[in-house]
């Protein structure tokens, strides 16, 4: 009963799928598939293997959800509850993609990576009770709150792990890179779009749905056109580690030059002329 | 248009924007790691920075207008703001040396080293927001050297240390300065 009068009152039930639509929704498929293949023939399936997961599900999203319509039809409860369901199903695996790219980028380097993933988790969970506390008071339109929330929180995870990047200069190579760039637009695209949806309701809803789908095509090309340029790097080098006792005392001495030049500009900042 | 809508899509668009922002390729790294160990080895100097500092209070300036060179006096706190935003690069360039070296000290940091590692993030970031702060003021022309004015009274309460490190970076900054000569022909044309 719940779940009817969400569907039939202010969330938009993915329902009614006009020609248009559905040939963008099979183009999409279609477009899943050959990134499948893509990442099979690159062998990236060995270093990105949670992304792979990630293809799959959306693959088979699309697949159960599509059955769903032609067997209960569109505007069912239980077409409801199955597309929602597999969106659930869909972001966390999107979020444990995000995680990886994450761990690859930042993994091997133990000291940033140790101060980097705390904050990032306490960046993405503020991100995520902030978005969940700012959404409107509106009961029936939880579900889609939530995933606004959530589709903001991997955007600004996806931000702050580039942030690190460039400011400790690491290396990333171009296929993570345009992974996690692909990943937080299409977030960036859904947080828009589920507000626009809430502002205005049932009169946009198809729209709403065929905007979503265009938006996951478009992120779908950059990520097949990342794939398929990708070529593996001729073995990485081992990074370099100094032992506890060097880095403590290289550390002490760059903290101390830290130091002082804070302190200058602090005593420049806060002085004031006393004639003045 | 409610508010809730104008929050998160300006959240979005303001993400969209960070990203485009921090996805540029990374900037080519200048020294190695033996460059940077070997600079921070090394000593700096801000000798001349009391001088300097000095150089910048309002005495003579308010000496100068009160005694009918209002164009002199002009001409002489132009000359001092550029001094001082000399003295801010010569600063910034420490800095990003220093940047440079927390950089590497990073990649090859082990494991147990995260507060290390947010401390000094921390104070890196809290530099770069005081220097930006600073320069702004600078260029809006906010009578910078008001705020320089009284930092030679607070020489003493750095440490000797702290001196030391910092004397080299004054000394360069007094050095290709023209101050000390403008100041000479100002202070003839006063007399």
């Amino acid at each position: 009963m719940f779940t009817l009068q969400l569907s039939n009152d202010t969330l938009p039930g993915m329902v009614e799928i006009p020609n248009l639509r559905t040939l963008v929704w099979a183009i999409s498929t279609l477009l899943e598939l050959v990134l499948m293949c893509y990442l099979l023939r690159k062998k990236l399936y060995r270093s990105h293997p949670v992304f792979l997961i990630y293809v799959l599900t959306t693959i088979l999203q699309s697949a159960v959800v599509a059955s769903s319509y032609k067997y209960f039809g569109p505007r069912s409860v239980t077409s409801f509850e199955i597309a929602w369901g597999s969106q659930a199903v869909g972001i966390s695996a999107r979020w444990f993609a995000v995680a990886e790219i994450a761990r690859r980028a930042l993994a091997g380097y133990a000291g940033i990576w140790g101060m980097t993933n705390r904050i990032l988790f306490v960046l993405g969970a503020g991100v995520l009770f902030y978005s969940i506390a700012a959404s409107g008071s509106l009961w029936t339109l939880v579900v889609l709150n939530a995933d606004r929330a959530v589709e903001l929180c991997i955007a600004a995870f996806i931000v702050g792990m580039l942030f690190f990047v460039r400011y400790y200069r690491l290396p990333m190579s171009s296929v993570e890179r345009l992974l996690a760039i692909g990943f937080c637009l299409y977030s960036c695209f859904c947080v828009m779009n589920d507000s626009i949806y809430e502002n205005w309701r049932q009169p946009i809803a198809a729209l709403w749905n065929y905007l979503d789908i265009l938006t996951f095509l478009a992120t779908l090309i950059l990520w097949s056109s990342a794939v398929r340029k990708y070529e593996e790097a001729p073995g990485a080098s081992a990074h370099l580690a100094v032992s506890p006792e060097m880095y403590g005392k290289f550390s002490q001495k760059l903290n101390s030059r830290l130091q002082l030049l804070n302190n200058r500009l602090n005593h420049l900042l806060r002085s004031e002329d006393p004639r003045s | 248009m409610n508010m809730v809508l104008l929050l998160f899509v300006s959240l979005a668009i303001v993400l969209m924007l960070m990203l485009a922002w921090v996805a540029r390729p990374p900037k080519r790294v200048l020294l190695s790691v033996d460059q940077v160990f070997e600079t921070l080895s090394e000593e700096r100097h801000y000798a001349r920075l009391p001088q300097i500092l000095q150089s910048l209070r309002h005495d003579d300036t308010d000496f100068l207008i009160g005694s009918g060179h209002d164009e002199l006096a002009v001409r002489l706190r132009g000359e001092r703001k550029r001094i001082a935003l000399r003295y801010l690069n010569y600063l910034e360039e420490e800095y990003q040396l220093l940047l440079e070296a927390s950089r590497i000290l990073a990649k090859i940091a082990p494991e147990i080293t995260p507060m290390e590692e947010f401390e000094r993030f921390r104070r890196n970031a809290r530099f770069v927001l005081s220097c930006r702060y600073l320069r702004l003021r600078l260029h809006l022309g906010l009578q910078p050297w008001e705020v320089f004015g009284s930092i030679s009274d607070m020489e003493g309460d750095l440490t000797l240390w702290l001196e030391a490190a910092t004397a080299r970076i004054g000394e360069q900054a007094a050095t290709a300065s023209e101050f000390p000569l403008f100041l000479e022909k100002g202070h003839r044309s006063s007399e």
